[in-house]
């Protein structure tokens, strides 16, 4: 799953025991990236 | 129909007007405007594909936006409910993303309004997606409605009675919608909606015409006024046959 840290901007990828921590600044605030797919939505 | 059948406009613009029906029953006014509301087809967005939404808002909330946003709808025949029209937009920010900026691939279905707000985007946010847009009625949903503001009045007669007498303080007389004085038509916003204000020191009694109606219609800029109320009496006309088939049958 990829992540982008709030303070530091750059990308981050979680795993198992890392932790919610960036690997490079350590805030430990992540933003979840939104997927590339194209995303269909009814209006109803 | 009651008796000799007339329509008269009071007032009349491409999105709204004010006209005055006699000789129809109370039971047909309220179905002319009922099918107004609910029966007429008009095109509007019923899915989006979203390619890149950065904006603070979420797809659904945009996707019910672009929903609203009131259309252009073909004449009669053009289209059948099963048809689609593709719209597209692709704004990014610092801008806001207008109805205006809708692509459609048929000139004949475009944004009502250019200046329909859909979201402030930031700089660096960016909206690209793609819609789907259907013919279908406003008794299926609201965004489906081409009359806005649909509602009639009983046509009302003024007639001087006599004078206010002397000393007296004549008390407010607040009508709305179209008096009918002496064979002329009035609106009432023309005295402020009160008739002390056009009958000034003089006793007037007000009674309903009857099977005289006064409509106020309002479209959502998918079609005139005039075409409105004709597609509406269409289906009125629809049913009614498709009625009379079923019962022969």
């Amino acid at each position: 799953m990829s992540y982008k840290c709030s303070r530091c901007k750059r990308d981050v990828q979680l795993d198992e025991y890392g932790g919610v921590r960036c690997p490079y600044c350590g805030h430990r605030v992540l933003l979840k990236e939104r997927s590339r797919d194209v995303k269909e939505v009814g209006v109803q | 129909m009651t008796e000799e059948y007339d329509v008269e406009f009071v007032e009349r613009e491409d999105r709204e007007a004010r006209f005055l029906v006699r000789g129809v029953t109370p039971a047909f006014a309220n179905g002319i405007r009922r099918a107004m509301i609910a029966d007429v087809p008009t095109m509007a967005i019923d899915t989006v594909r979203f390619v890149e939404n950065s904006s603070v808002m979420f797809d659904e909330q945009l996707a019910l936006r672009l929903g609203l946003v009131p259309l252009t709808t073909p004449p009669v025949g053009e289209f059948v409910e099963d048809d689609t029209v593709t719209l597209s937009i692709d704004v990014e920010g610092p801008a806001t993303a207008y109805s205006g900026n809708l692509v459609s691939s048929d000139s004949l279905v475009q944004p009502a309004d250019e200046n329909v707000p859909i979201i402030d985007l930031k700089d660096g946010q960016r909206l690209e997606a793609e819609a789907e847009v259907v013919l279908d009625r406003g008794k299926n949903h609201a965004k489906h409605q081409g009359g806005v503001a649909v509602g009639y009045r009983h046509l009302q007669r003024v007639e001087v009675v006599g004078d206010v007498p002397e000393f007296e303080e004549p008390d407010e007389r607040i009508v709305r919608g179209v008096i009918e004085d002496d064979g002329e038509l009035v609106p009432t916003s023309e005295f402020d909606h009160d008739l002390t204000n056009r009958y000034p020191d003089q006793e007037v009694a007000i009674e309903d015409v009857p099977n005289a109606f006064v409509f106020h219609v309002e479209t959502d800029g998918s079609f005139t006024v005039e075409e409105l109320v004709t597609r509406a009496a269409e289906t009125i006309e629809a049913r009614a046959t498709e009625l009379e088939e079923a019962v022969q049958l």
